[in-house]
């Protein structure tokens, strides 16, 4: 048998704009490159709003990554992409270049981490070059199913959403009719009808989908599976008084910044707990945020320190001197990375009760859950956590270890195959 | 000499050197009595028939006319005289058909004839039926004078000529008042963009509270259907831009109009590429927004690469409205049956196209086949029409059967003949759609249409059916603005009652819309 061909599609790379889904996208990449005959391809979509200058040369939209043979990068205009449906209006990005792609590589499956800025279209274009391949698709949030940003969050008063419906998301937009909210979706699950499966990691994102029409028979639950890091962070100095909370990822509202800021505001004044923030993408919020969230941790420097955004390899050290890693998150989220990452160094978590961030953590366990988007009840919480050194410590012995990426891998490669000779038996019978 | 000789000599010089013109018509005519030029002049200017005209000879008789006619006294309007003339619009519905707007008083308030001279030399007599209203602010400008007779000034008219007039300016007209006064005044230039005039119109019968008033019988209706039938023949296909290896001899022609939003035809090739059955009709697709032709080839180039859908775009010379489009599109299309169908309708699900055809095969004397309708929401669009009279009026209003109802809702579930379907998604056999007389285009910007079509089919000896397997989505209303439609659907819906009420009021005694018994 030939090597197994994979080529994984993602709307970003790691380096240009961090984000779980694309460093997931990168380290399952180069865990696969370790398989046995397995080739793997990556390939990441750049723009012009993340790169300074126009990465692509006349004529083509791709070109390398680091000199990996293994990895492009698709350019494509940020300015072609229709938001709203979700597609490339330049079609030939389709029609032409992708095309050449895939029929240079003729890949056995195509494994897609994300199709924004490179658009639906790509599924249904995937079946009609390469009718034999196998598409599998890993949903990271709700944008199919929902134009804010794929949040699940409703205007304007940021209530969880849990189901979509032409006229829930005219409420949600007003400008925009029901019937283009129809559009949108038929448009799209026109599309993921080309799917052969969908991998959901977690199961309350799995829930939502299927609640959106995908078949129960498509979709299943698969974790990130996640390298553990060469060095775990070790204990911290101070273990009577577990007071230092870290908080990694992107400074956003979605991501319960301002929740986070209000709570360390309503500590009692003897509390002695301190936010160590290891946030990413601030430039990349509105200016009122970028500018209100200034405001306000310069207020609150006694317990807030901003520490501005951060390497993957650096978090063994960052994790050292935390406790606690904060989740509050106003949205469902779908399984956070960043809970692997402090299971991985054993930091108990406090994260918000609802969605991924509830399935991942147990409370009680190795965690403690408070209300999404609730700031009195988050200080409650942190005074509860930060007051209590036995708590963290049976907290941290209830950790496990998260989902092993060559676990992941195994698995993966066992669906890849399954999908393969299903597709196979399809075209024999037909 | 004869009479008809001079108008020969006459006409004959029209065609001949200005200058000899001239001279004729200062040497042997000019010195004529007033009543034997105006005659001549008359017989001259309706000499000239549609085809024989042109501008040039119809600046020749404007000529003429300066020279032979009888010049009134032109009206001075003066808040102390009592005759008063003004003519605020003169509107060409065609060559031959005029709207004539302004206002008149005179001492006996009212009995004055009006008379219109075309720039050749017709003249015209406004006559008894001619729509008088009343003009507040011509009454407060003569508020001095006093006056019990009638107050209604203003004067609305549409009026043929007997031969055409092609000048945009150099029309009088004339008030000969029955008390022997006789003033004219020059008319305004002629305005003739068809839509510009039918808004107008359209907008003066809403004004006057008479979408099915006197205004709109006597003059709106003739003006309006004559303007259409222009905007519909000046309508001509200007290209067909083939995608794809089209369909040699297909059995199914799908015409679809396209108004405005161009992005459905994304949504529809997408949703159509999944069918087998659509690759095999021909797919005819009609520009009426015609100043969208590049954005479209481009974006029809592109989608024909993605879908791979085989379909032809016409691309007509002007927008002619919802019928005129499908007139356009039926010319080119070579199937042995239509299907009619709208932008904004995409399929539940493919096998639709099969369900309605051999619907269509297996029931004799169909005529058109409609299909079930869904809003977004999954509710029903369309389970076939009837008709409604409007609660004391003759008016017959389209109504849907058991809009609004879940699409599961038992009795829109059963096929059964109907009063009429919506051409949103019509299946009607080629040769039987051309035998009942095809789809009118007298109805202003699409309303209607489907019904008079069905009404016609009916009339043909067939039936309309209803068919509730096949299951289509249709976000009606998209590419309109309801707004800009109100006046236009309020005319029709008058003018359909006026063509078809008996036939209808026959129809609906034998039709119960509310019947919902279910055949077990």
């Amino acid at each position: 048998m030939s090597d197994l061909k994979i080529l994984y599609v993602a709307h970003n790379h790691p380096t240009l704009h961090p984000g779980g889904a694309e460093a997931y996208a990168l380290e399952l990449y180069k865990a696969m490159r370790e398989a046995p005959r397995v080739e793997p391809i990556l390939l990441t979509r750049i723009g012009s709003n993340v790169a300074r200058s126009r990465v692509s040369h006349p004529g083509t939209p791709f070109s390398a990554v680091n000199g990996d043979p293994g990895q492009y990068f698709v350019f494509t205009e940020t300015d072609h992409f229709d938001f709203f449906t979700l597609t490339s209006r330049d079609k030939s990005l389709y029609t032409r270049h992708l095309t050449d792609f895939l029929l240079a590589h003729r890949p056995d499956v195509v494994h897609l981490q994300h199709t924004h800025f490179i658009g639906v279209d790509l599924l249904s274009h995937i079946r009609r070059v390469l009718p034999e391949a196998a598409i599998v698709y890993t949903l990271h949030e709700f944008l199919p199913i929902c134009h804010r940003d794929g949040q699940m969050l409703r205007t304007p008063g940021d209530e969880l959403c849990s189901e979509a419906s032409p006229r829930r998301c005219n409420e949600c937009f007003p400008e925009l009719s029901p019937q283009s909210f129809f559009l949108r979706e038929r448009f799209v699950k026109a599309h993921f009808s080309n799917v052969d499966r969908f991998l959901a990691p977690s199961a309350q994102l799995l829930d939502k989908y299927v609640r959106w029409g995908i078949e129960e028979e498509r979709i299943e639950v698969e974790e990130y599976g996640r390298l553990a890091p060469a060095q775990r962070a070790g204990d911290p100095s101070q273990v009577k008084s577990p007071t230092n909370i870290g908080f990694f990822g992107q400074l956003s509202r979605f991501k319960g910044a301002e929740v986070m800021l209000d709570a360390m505001a309503m500590l009692e004044p003897e509390a002695k707990a301190h936010l160590w923030l290891h946030g990413a993408n601030l430039e990349l919020q509105t200016e009122e945020f970028q500018a209100d969230f200034a405001a306000r941790s310069s207020e609150l420097r006694d317990r807030v320190t901003f520490r501005g955004p951060y390497d993957h390899d650096e978090l063994p050290r960052l994790m050292r001197d935390l406790h606690w890693v904060v989740i509050p998150s106003i949205w469902w989220e779908n399984s956070p990375l960043v809970i692997q990452e402090a299971f991985f160094h054993r930091r108990p978590i406090i994260c918000s009760d609802v969605g991924g961030m509830a399935e991942k953590v147990r409370d009680g366990v190795d965690g403690i859950h408070f209300r999404a988007g609730d700031a009195w009840s988050l200080a409650q919480t942190i005074e509860r956590a930060t007051g209590n050194a036995r708590l963290w410590q049976k907290l941290r012995d209830g950790i496990s270890e998260p989902y092993a990426m060559d676990e992941h891998v195994e698995h993966l490669l066992d669906l890849y195959t399954e999908t393969i000779d299903s597709r196979k038996a399809v075209a024999v019978s037909a | 000499m004869p009479r008809a000789t001079v108008v020969k000599r006459l006409r004959k010089a029209l065609d001949g050197d200005e200058g000899d013109l001239k001279a004729l018509l200062r040497e042997e005519y000019a010195g004529l009595e007033v009543e034997q030029r105006g005659e001549l002049l008359e017989r001259l200017a309706e000499s000239v028939d549609d085809n024989g005209g042109s501008a040039a000879l119809s600046a020749r008789l404007y000529g003429v006319r300066e020279v032979l006619r009888e010049r009134l006294p032109v009206c001075i309007v003066d808040e102390r005289q009592p005759v008063g003339l003004a003519v605020e619009a003169i509107l060409a519905i065609d060559e031959r058909s005029f709207w004539i707007n302004g206002w008149a008083r005179d001492e006996e308030e009212g009995s004055g004839q009006i008379v219109v001279v075309s720039p050749e030399g017709c003249r015209v007599e406004l006559g008894e039926s001619t729509f008088r209203f009343e003009r507040p602010d011509v009454v407060q400008f003569y508020a001095g004078l006093g006056g019990a007779g009638s107050r209604e000034h203003g004067f609305t008219a549409f009026f043929e000529l007997p031969a055409p007039s092609r000048l945009g300016a150099g029309w009088v007209v004339e008030l000969h008042t029955a008390a022997g006064t006789a003033v004219e005044v020059q008319c305004p230039p002629v305005n003739a963009d068809p839509k510009m005039i039918r808004a107008t119109i359209l907008a003066e019968l809403a004004n006057h509270g008479s979408l099915s008033g006197p205004l709109a019988a006597e003059h709106g209706r003739h003006a309006l259907t004559r303007l259409q039938e222009r905007i519909v023949g000046e309508a001509e296909i200007d290209s067909v831009d083939l995608y794809g290896e089209q369909p040699s001899s297909p059995e199914i022609s799908v015409v679809i109009p396209l108004y405005r939003r161009l992005d459905f035809l994304e949504h529809q090739l997408l949703h159509f590429s999944t069918d087998p059955e659509l690759a095999e009709a021909e797919l005819v697709y009609v520009l009426d927004s015609v100043e969208q032709r590049e954005e479209l080839a481009s974006r029809a180039r592109e989608l024909f690469a993605l879908h791979e859908l085989p379909f032809k775009v016409v691309n007509p010379t002007a927008g002619s409205g919802y019928a005129g489009a499908n007139q356009l599109g039926i010319s080119v299309a070579g199937g042995r049956k239509l299907l009619l169908l709208n932008s904004d309708v995409i399929p539940d699900r493919p096998g639709w196209l099969g369900e309605m055809c051999r619907f269509y095969d297996s029931h004799e004397g169909i005529g058109a086949l409609g299909a079930k309708l869904l809003y977004e929401d999954d509710s029903l669009q369309h389970a076939g029409l009837y008709f409604h009279r409007l609660p004391g009026t003759e008016v017959w209003e389209n109504a849907h059967r058991f809009k609004g109802l879940h699409r599961s809702f038992p009795a829109a579930g059963v096929a059964q003949p109907v009063p009429a379907v919506t051409a949103a998604c019509l299946l009607v056999d080629r040769e039987r759609y051309e035998e009942a007389g095809g789809m009118p285009v007298h109805y202003v910007q699409g309303d209607y249409e489907d019904s008079e079509l069905c009404l016609r089919l009916a009339r043909a000896g067939y039936e309309n059916w209803y068919l509730p397997a096949a299951e289509l989505y249709h976000l009606e209303g998209q590419s309109y603005v309801a707004e800009a439609r109100r006046e236009p659907s309020g005319y029709n819906m008058w003018l359909h009652s006026e063509l078809w009420g008996e036939t209808i009021a026959a129809t609906m005694e034998s039709f119960d819309p509310h019947a919902t018994a279910v055949a077990s």
